[in-house]
């Protein structure tokens, strides 16, 4: 039983620990000889390969250029040709020397949130910035460049040291940069915590870190384990590429219920079943009963004697080795199960929520289509085209839709919601029907049933009506409700659904609830063993609801396809309505929870039938089906599923199970609980006679004052009422945080473009400046729009002018050599202006880098800085652009 | 063959002990995937590093990619001269980035890089235009392509600069649950 939640895995990949732990141990190795030794990382690849020395030399230029050089992968992979040509130039620095200057404390405080933003700003300067470069330009910027990107990766490796494992290999592991770099990041970083840990390096820390490298690796071999057992995955692949995740998503389903059921039948065969079988092999049938094959469809007669309804199981304690109580085991077992059920549903609900609802945004919805939307794992050029065109309607309907809302009059949406009263009013009446329809038919099988052992084939056969009735309703009904939904025209697609869903949901809720209320208040009354007959009225109506789900899918689906393709080539093929087929297992998995009390062995047919059904699907969609034209959003669909599944079916099959082991009286003659006034009162006659013994009395003492007593419950439900309302009002808290903070950031907005504006204003104003300071100032402007762009997004404006004023200070002093230079802008509007201008270069440069291909650049953007600049220091009371412009000979 | 396998192993950890199940299989199945696509190019022996680099034509005309409306912006996102040609390495990179369980941040910045068909770092514009014209085979009139892409930006910018950084990009992304398993090829 796992959780149905698939996010969240690591990627053993990309994190295959062998390296780490080799390289950590070869360094040690090092270190415990001669401490002082710095271990060059070049070694460690010699070390771990004494045989291949010579191979690895002569392969060479990939391997142990790499680690020679630190900076070499780097500069190779810029794509500049100079660069290439002589990777020898970059400058030589042993990492250990570096880092060992740095103690360790300003390692921790060098921890920022945006590591990976300034990580990505390198990449993506690299791959874009320089598309193709001229040589003569990559020549002039090479320096530049170069000492950036160690500044850059070294800044990386500091703060990735700084964390914990789990935290370096999560931050790595998210690094968008290529594998072969990951790997060189990693080697880094191990190189220089093994350095610096050799300090305090103690035989605990020793110890705790092989502890904790064992254990990931035992994690990510169970993972892998896990993957390559997974069932079906080709199939799934196949799907996916063809029918998109919406579709995949019934099957994912399909298959986490088939292993729900799989462990119920584990879990009630190992503890019911195998004791009973092991204590008494013989079936006691009585002589006249003999299987006649109806049986199979019926359950009734000769299965009636076997193991498979609750009527054959002991109430005797086994004595063997150890005492058996046949009574304790069949209740906890099957309570056991159903808290397990619902504790995976809770959690795998909760996840899935959090996950695709609370974070889902229903505005962004164009933007979501265009960009997020499109289904990579689709592999096949029909269901391609297919998307293709849905999308387009998609996007057409919604732009369509806004004006649709506002040209309807008030008679329109009168008749509109006229339209949806009546449908719904017919729909849930629909539904009450059925329900009224099968309470009648059951009461008049009632009267005409006596008693079971004398039951000939005909008679047995009546019995398949309720079930076939049922099954036939299931079918037909939501046919009718999808009709009124095609006259119902609402807004949006998925209230569409949603309402669908729910009208479905209300029907099979009803009639559950119908046959519940029968079996719970009539069967006891009428029979003398009357679990079984539940029972295998269960298990009719699992089989029967099979049969259905075949015919369904095989004529349904098929005759659609026939008469879509041949006879009315208007109605098309038929779609693969998920919700449908969805609720359909949902209500087959309702019958096998609410049968596994009465019939433990349930789940080996449900598990028969998920089987069967898996691959009947299949094939009906393959050949038969054509992917949902409109497709909601997989994900939230999924969530709802998984909802649905929890609330009102298991949530109402655990109460039907908890009534009777409760309320009713068991029956007398037969069944593990005979003689006991209701199931429940077995633990209760359990604690007595563990109280016999006095060193277990607190046993009998939490039975009485926790379980049985109504204080508990009630002061335990009393503070997890004031839990939930505290954790309300910090929701509330949240959501006005999150408004104000989503102002904040559109305000921040209006703060750039406004500021943007103003410098376009100044740049119409501004004089024409002199034109050899511009060769001057690309160099260091170039440096200054390098350095922001990692962070250039970043909304707070207050970093940026810090920046923009430190770069003026450095590029001032640089500079105005020998002339002092005024430390303090301090003038707010003067720094505005400086910053405006870094922007502004920043921008334009990047733009000169993507026009220029031969011609010498437009020195615009930094001609526009210094003149910003000038004007900023012309408000500075020590300057004049003149003393300014004459101390700057060039 | 073992040798092949330990050595294709050695290249990619710098080491020659036997990883763990999962990725060694994983990629050792790439690599095969990578080597049907041209045998006669490609060598079974990764030791000498062998300067290999398969054409886009090859890439694109696999299985996974050949109806993937955007095969070319993919190859030339992860392929080192950024023309779609691949080198092993940059295949495996593509294939682990589009793999069920690369993480949701590495996952955006590369569908980011994607979508930015001219490489400027943002998606504008034009960029959403080419997509759309992808994704629905020309079918919009310029009005409706005009007005589609008008909604986007206005959704999803932001900081209203008229047209979406990786911020933004990232920020829709988080809300958008489907991303991790639409933005996924399944191998």
């Amino acid at each position: 039983m796992t959780s149905y939640s698939n996010g969240g895995v690591f990627n053993p990949a990309y994190h295959d620990s062998e390296t780490l732990e080799i390289d950590r141990r070869s360094s040690r190795k090092h270190q415990h000889t001669n401490p002082y030794a710095r271990v060059d990382p070049a070694q460690w690849g010699h070390n771990v390969e004494p045989g291949d020395n010579g191979e690895w030399g002569a392969a060479g230029d990939g391997w142990t250029r790499r680690e020679n050089v630190p900076m070499g992968l780097i500069s190779t992979r810029l794509g500049s040709p100079p660069l290439q040509q002589n990777p020898n130039n970059t400058s030589q620095i042993d990492p250990d020397s570096q880092y060992d200057r740095l103690p360790p404390v300003q390692l921790h405080s060098s921890i920022s949130g945006n590591m990976t933003m300034r990580w990505r700003g390198v990449t993506m300067r690299r791959m874009s910035m320089f598309p193709n470069a001229d040589p003569a330009h990559a020549a002039f910027t090479e320096d530049a460049i170069k000492s950036e990107m160690e500044n850059e990766e070294q800044n990386l490796i500091k703060e990735l040291v700084a964390l914990s494992t789990t935290e370096q290999i999560r931050k790595i592991r998210e690094l968008p940069v290529s594998f072969e770099e990951k790997k060189h990041v990693r080697t880094q970083v191990t190189a220089f915590k093994s350095s610096g840990q050799y300090h305090h390096f103690t035989s605990l820390t020793d110890f705790s870190q092989n502890m904790s490298l064992s254990m990931r690796r035992f994690g990510y071999s169970i993972k892998s384990a896990r993957q390559t057992l997974q069932l079906w995955q080709g199939i799934m692949k196949e799907i996916g590429g063809k029918f998109g995740s919406s579709v995949l998503n019934y099957f994912v389903l399909l298959k986490w219920l088939l292993l729900f059921n799989i462990f119920s039948f584990l879990v009630n065969f190992g503890f019911i079943t195998i004791p009973l079988l092991v204590y008494d092999l013989s079936l006691n049938v009585s002589p006249n009963v003999s299987f006649r094959g109806l049986e199979l469809l019926t359950g009734a007669g000769y299965f009636n004697y076997t193991i498979m309804y609750y009527g054959s199981y002991s109430n005797e304690t086994i004595r063997g080795l150890l005492d058996y109580d046949m009574q304790l085991a069949y209740f906890f077992t099957i309570s056991v199960y159903m808290v397990l059920c619902g504790l995976v549903l809770i959690f795998s609900m909760a996840s899935s929520f959090k996950k695709n609802y609370a974070l889902a945004d229903p505005a962004s919805n164009s933007a979501w289509q265009l960009l997020c939307s499109w289904d990579f794992s689709i592999t096949n050029e029909k269901a391609v085209n297919q998307r293709k065109n849905n999308l387009r309607i998609q996007l057409k309907e919604s732009l369509s839709e806004k004006a649709h809302r506002e040209r309807q009059t008030t008679s329109e949406q009168l008749k509109q919601y006229g339209i949806y009263f009546g449908s719904w009013l017919l729909s849930t009446g629909l539904a009450a029907g059925c329900g009224a329809s099968i309470f009648y038919l059951c009461h008049y099988e009632d009267e005409r049933v006596e008693d079971t052992e004398t039951w000939s084939a005909l008679k047995e056969a009546e019995t398949l009506l309720v079930p076939f009735v049922v099954s036939l309703m299931n079918m037909v009904i939501p046919l009718f409700f999808s009709l009124f939904n095609k006259f119902e025209q609402y807004s949006s697609q998925r209230k569409q659904i949603y309402a669908l869903l729910f009208r479905n949901v209300l029907l099979r809720i009803s009639i559950l609830g119908v046959l519940c209320y029968y079996w719970m208040n009539t069967v006891p009354q009428k029979f003398t063993c009357w679990e079984p007959m539940v029972g295998q009225a269960l298990y009719r109506l699992v089989i029967v609801d099979f049969i259905f789900l075949m015919l369904g899918s095989l004529f349904g689906e098929f005759l659609s396809n026939v008469i879509g393709t041949k006879i009315q080539p208007r109605l098309g093929v038929p779609e693969f309505d998920v919700a449908r087929n969805v609720l359909e297992i949902i209500y087959a998995q309702t019958l096998a929870w609410i049968g596994i009390y009465f019939s433990p062995l349930l789940p080996v047919i449900q598990i028969l039938k998920f089987f069967i059904l898996f691959y009947l699907k299949k094939v009906s969609l393959t050949h038969n089906c054509q992917p949902p034209r409109r497709s909601g959003r997989a994900a939230q669909m999924k969530t709802i599923f998984i909802f649905l599944l929890f609330f009102p079916f298991f949530v109402g099959a655990l109460s039907i199970v908890a009534y009777t082991s409760w309320r009713l009286t068991p029956s007398e003659q037969c069944g593990p609980f005979r003689g006991l006034n209701s199931t429940f009162s077995v633990t209760g006659e359990w604690i007595d006679h563990v109280n016999n013994n006095s060193s277990t009395h607190w046993v009998g003492w939490i039975y009485q004052n926790v379980i049985r007593s109504e204080i508990f419950y009630f002061l335990s439900t009393l503070i997890i009422l004031v839990i939930i309302y505290i954790f309300w009002q910090l929701i509330q808290g949240r959501k006005q945080l999150i408004v104000l903070l989503r102002r904040q950031i559109i305000n921040e907005g209006k703060d750039k473009s406004f500021l943007l504006e103003k410098l376009q204003n100044l740049q119409k104003s501004c004089p024409e400046v002199n034109k050899k300071h511009k060769k001057r100032t690309t160099h260091t402007s170039r440096r200054s729009a390098e350095r922001s762009s990692g962070s250039q997004s970043n909304s707070n404006a207050m970093v940026q002018v810090l920046l923009a004023r430190q770069q003026l200070e450095e590029e001032e002093r640089r500079r105005a050599s020998g002339v002092s230079v005024p430390s303090d802008i301090s003038t707010s509007d003067a720094v505005t202006q400086a910053m405006l201008a870094r922007q502004k270069a920043e921008r334009q440069d990047e733009n000169v880098y993507e026009i220029t291909d031969g011609h010498p650049p437009s020195l615009d953007a930094v001609a526009q800085s210094l003149a910003a600049r000038q004007r900023a220091e012309d408000r500075d009371e020590y300057w004049s652009t003149t003393h300014f412009n004459q101390s700057n000979p060039v | 063959m073992d040798l092949c396998f330990r050595s294709l192993k050695a290249q990619t950890w710098g080491i020659n002990k036997p990883s763990s199940q999962r990725s060694s299989s994983t990629h050792i199945r790439l690599f095969y995937r990578y080597r049907d696509l041209a045998p006669q190019l490609v060598p079974l022996d990764y030791t000498n590093h062998p300067d290999v680099k398969l054409p886009y034509e090859l890439i694109g005309s696999m299985p996974e990619l050949k109806d993937n409306p955007f095969r070319q912006r993919i190859a030339e996102v992860f392929s080192e001269d950024g023309e779609g040609n691949m080198t092993l390495d940059n295949f495996l990179d593509m294939f682990s980035v589009l793999s069920e369980m690369a993480p949701r941040d590495l996952k955006a910045y590369y569908a980011f890089k994607i979508y930015d068909f001219n490489n400027d770092d943002f998606i504008c514009k034009s960029d959403l235009e080419k997509t759309l014209n992808k994704l629905t085979r020309n079918e919009l009139t310029e009005d409706e392509v005009k007005m589609v892409c008008e909604k986007v930006i206005d959704e999803a910018d932001l900081d209203n600069d008229g047209r979406l950084s990786l911020e933004d990009f990232q920020h829709m992304i988080n809300r958008a649950p489907d991303f991790l398993s639409t933005f996924h090829i399944r191998i």
